[in-house]
């Protein structure tokens, strides 16, 4: 996955900012949807355990004909999967599914922590999957079982938990249908976060100000020497 | 030859640029027996301020929230002011989200667990199991992916500090939905209040949805030091327990002996955690039969369905949780995403000890948006109880226009009747709560009559945004009578565009603009002296480059 990663990323710069900024414009516009409960218009149930929301085991999307293959993927969440990656608190076992266009993708999420995890897909055709994602929940201990059905065309879909803060600190993936439209930014294995803290040692400033000595005094000479 | 042109042009134009009223005293005098006074030169002409858009002051209520309804049973009580707690999150707390219909736990937002309710262990006819479920949010928090705060929550216009909460399980997104980086609406500031009857077998599991150590401090509520399994039941690292780490959950257990108005709160770091929002009321309420209580008040405010005992004394029940933010500390979590630095930042870079508060809120929100949400609504010869906390680092002078109300519990202990008389300013220190009465009798003591009547903190930075006013923790007393359909009061005076901008609380708009246009407004440049001010720039870059040029050609001539 790692070679892979890094080759993709030559070629996909353009695309992610592509990406990024239709994110973007998709915020800004967005705000004048209001759904104060969180989940109006879905088909769900909520469990003791978690909820499963626009679970699709059938309905073909436009593009597809058939289903072109099966999928079954076990995510395990918890801090446990966060312990490898420095600065994550929480984190997923996978950060990053391969899948045919046109495929059913059936998903196990086994949360390990004791507080509620979520495995939540965003940009689904609306058609099929109101508000466009296909969403699974599970309160701490517990697991949840739930399949969907991607479109034809080569796209990469983000994948993350939405409890404030949780993709922040590390449970962010992308869902990479086909050849996928490029790599998002910041997932944890896969690319960078776009900003990035400086971590340098207190003494960065007496480093450089040696620096701009040793190179000033060190030009002076060879200048006099001429 | 270039250079003594150069020098020339430099001094003549230091003279002509030089500003006449920079001139030595003496100089001036002595051109004034000369030429006279100068000639008059009109200051500066008024700017009359862009007209910025002012955001809705009160928001539509689609779903009919503010309505009185039966649901599940329950008549929930009509909530008068524009922005209303949702009817059925208020009946899941009622029933328990455990024994209600799957629509009205859909319509809650609530997990299935979030307040389970068991047996009537006493057989006076409501449930004494309780189980409550509380996670910790950030809100206005940071990301690697955006110099935006994510999970965005405003306690004024544009006003965003970082925040922890304390909040009930709830079901799905943290934000409105995928488009939008808005809290959802239950998810905000204050923690929500806790209401539990005296007695009763309480549990609450703190199950840390945050990346930082936290516990659970249970503030004047009767709980044992330690639970029956011997672990630790007063929140406190140094002395009771480990902290519940992210990812874990721990469950604190009480059968509060005594009612009264207590409060909760973090005890890990408390100096910056329970000064980031992680803190709330905790009411204990006497023991009645068919005593069936909104377990949660999220948001404050309103309660839509009051005790028992409330009910025989009382109209109308609010809950009033004042606090103080410190913009020093909330905005470090929005500067970095690491967890390992913006534990750094938080606890040992800032220091408390030099901090002063710069926002002020009551019930989570400054004005004006408390007039949207936290207004005590009543009518004439109506008797109203305010629970009231100061979760603030300050005290805080509390005050109420047009009436005298009367404190009659103090940190959840009944103040002796001899020592009950109206008062309209209490004193409220650091965590403490007192019960009020209000009494809306026109007789000249307790009220003056109908009207808008502000209540806020009689100090003056509390009337403030970080000092901008009107702001901070001002709300209003309202009788019904003064109330729109649409929940917003029929104020007289000045408009309130401007105070619903994000500009006013930067700074950016005169205070007078609305009612006194030019008068009081920002001035115009004045073109002349700015142009002399350059012209003096000009001829001293010439005369640092000549003197350059001097110094250079000495020292190569050695």
């Amino acid at each position: 996955m790692k070679a892979g990663s890094s080759r993709r990323k030559s070629y996909s710069l353009l695309r992610l900012l592509a990406v990024l900024l239709g994110l973007i414009s998709v915020t800004a516009v967005g705000q004048q949807t209001v759904d104060h409960t969180g989940h109006e218009g879905h088909s769900m149930e909520v469990k003791p355990a978690g909820m499963v929301m626009n679970e699709n085991h059938t309905e073909l999307p436009r593009d597809c004909a058939g289903i072109s293959r099966d999928y079954a993927f076990t995510i395990r969440a918890g801090t446990e999967y966060a312990k490898q990656i420095p600065g994550t608190i929480f984190g997923m076992s996978q950060h990053e599914l391969r899948v045919e266009p046109c495929s059913r993708i059936e998903i196990t999420f086994n949360n390990e922590d004791q507080v509620r995890h979520q495995w939540m897909v965003h940009g689904l055709p609306t058609y099929l999957y109101p508000g466009g994602m296909f969403h699974i929940e599970v309160s701490g201990g517990n697991s949840q079982q739930g399949t969907f059905i991607v479109p034809g065309e080569d796209r990469t879909y983000l994948v993350h938990c939405d409890l404030a803060q949780h993709m922040e600190k590390g449970m962010r993936g992308q869902l990479v249908v086909g050849q996928g439209s490029g790599d998002l930014w910041g997932v944890p294995g896969v690319s960078n976060g776009f900003y990035r803290s400086g971590y340098l040692p207190a003494y960065t400033r007496w480093l450089i100000l040696f620096a701009l000595l040793l190179a000033f005094t060190g030009s002076l000479l060879l200048f006099r020497n001429r | 030859m270039i250079n003594r042109w150069l020098l020339a042009l430099a001094l003549l134009l230091a003279v002509l640029s030089w500003p006449p009223q920079w001139y030595p005293l003496s100089v001036r005098l002595k051109l004034t027996e000369v030429f006279g006074a100068a000639e008059f030169r009109p200051l500066p002409g008024s700017i009359t301020n862009p007209d910025t858009t002012a955001e809705k002051f009160c928001p539509p209520d689609p779903e009919g929230w503010r309505e009185k309804q039966l649901i599940e049973g329950l008549e929930i009580r009509n909530s008068a002011p524009c922005i209303p707690d949702n009817p059925f999150a208020v009946a899941a707390f009622v029933r328990g989200t455990n024994n209600i219909e799957q629509a009205t736990l859909l319509k809650s937002g609530l997990t299935a667990d979030a307040v389970e309710k068991g047996r009537d262990l006493d057989g006076d006819g409501d449930p004494d199991e309780i189980h409550i479920r509380l996670e910790v949010a950030e809100l206005n928090g940071g990301s690697a992916l955006s110099r935006d705060p994510v999970t965005r929550y405003s306690i004024a216009p544009g006003i965003e500090p970082g925040l922890w909460v304390f909040a009930p399980k709830l079901a799905g997104m943290a934000v409105e939905n995928f488009e939008s980086s808005q809290a959802r609406r239950a998810l905000r500031l204050p923690s929500p209040v806790i209401r539990v009857e005296q007695g009763d077998e309480i549990r609450i599991t703190l199950e840390n949805s945050h990346y930082m150590p936290h516990t659970l401090h249970l503030h004047g509520a009767d709980h044992g030091f330690v639970d029956r399994t011997g672990e630790g039941n007063d929140g406190v690292p140094f002395t009771s327990e480990v902290p519940v780490m992210p990812g874990n959950a721990r469950t604190y257990e009480l059968q509060p002996r005594h009612a009264g108005t207590m409060f909760y709160h973090c005890h890990v770091q408390p100096h910056v955690h329970v000064m980031m929002g992680l803190q709330g009321l905790f009411i204990i309420e006497p023991n009645q039969p068919d005593n069936w209580l909104q377990t949660m008040n999220i948001g404050a405010g309103l309660v839509r369905w009051p005790s028992q005992s409330l009910r025989e004394e009382f109209d109308h029940e609010y809950d009033l949780h004042f606090l103080d933010l410190d913009q020093q500390l909330s905005e470090r979590i929005q500067q970095e995403n690491d967890p390992r630095l913006i534990t750094r930042s938080m606890h040992r870079e800032y220091d408390i000890t030099d901090s002063t508060p710069d926002f002020f809120t009551v019930n989570g929100r400054s004005f004006p948006y408390t007039f949207q949400e936290s207004l005590v609504v009543g009518d004439r010869n109506e008797r109203i109880r305010l629970h009231v906390v100061n979760g603030g680092a300050k005290g805080i002078a509390l005050h109420t226009h047009g009436h005298k109300f009367s404190v009659t519990h103090r940190d959840g202990v009944v103040v002796p009747a001899t020592a009950v008389a109206p008062q309209d300013v209490v004193w409220l220190a650091t965590s403490q709560r007192v019960d009020l009465s209000l009494e809306m009798k026109n007789d000249g003591l307790h009220a003056y009559g109908p009207g808008i009547w502000p209540y806020h903190d009689h100090q003056y930075n509390g009337v403030t945004t970080d000092g901008i006013g009107p702001g901070g923790n001002i709300s209003a007393i309202v009788y019904a009578e003064y109330l729109e359909k649409s929940g917003w009061p029929r104020t007289q005076g000045v408009s309130w565009n401007k105070f619903f901008t994000e500009a006013y609380y930067r700074r950016e708009v005169p205070v007078w603009e609305s009612y006194a246009p030019g008068l009081f407004s920002d001035t115009g440049i004045d073109g002349r002296f700015l142009l002399r001010i350059i012209g003096l720039a000009l001829s001293a870059g010439i005369l640092g480059a000549l003197l350059l040029l001097v110094v250079v050609r000495r020292v190569s001539r050695r």
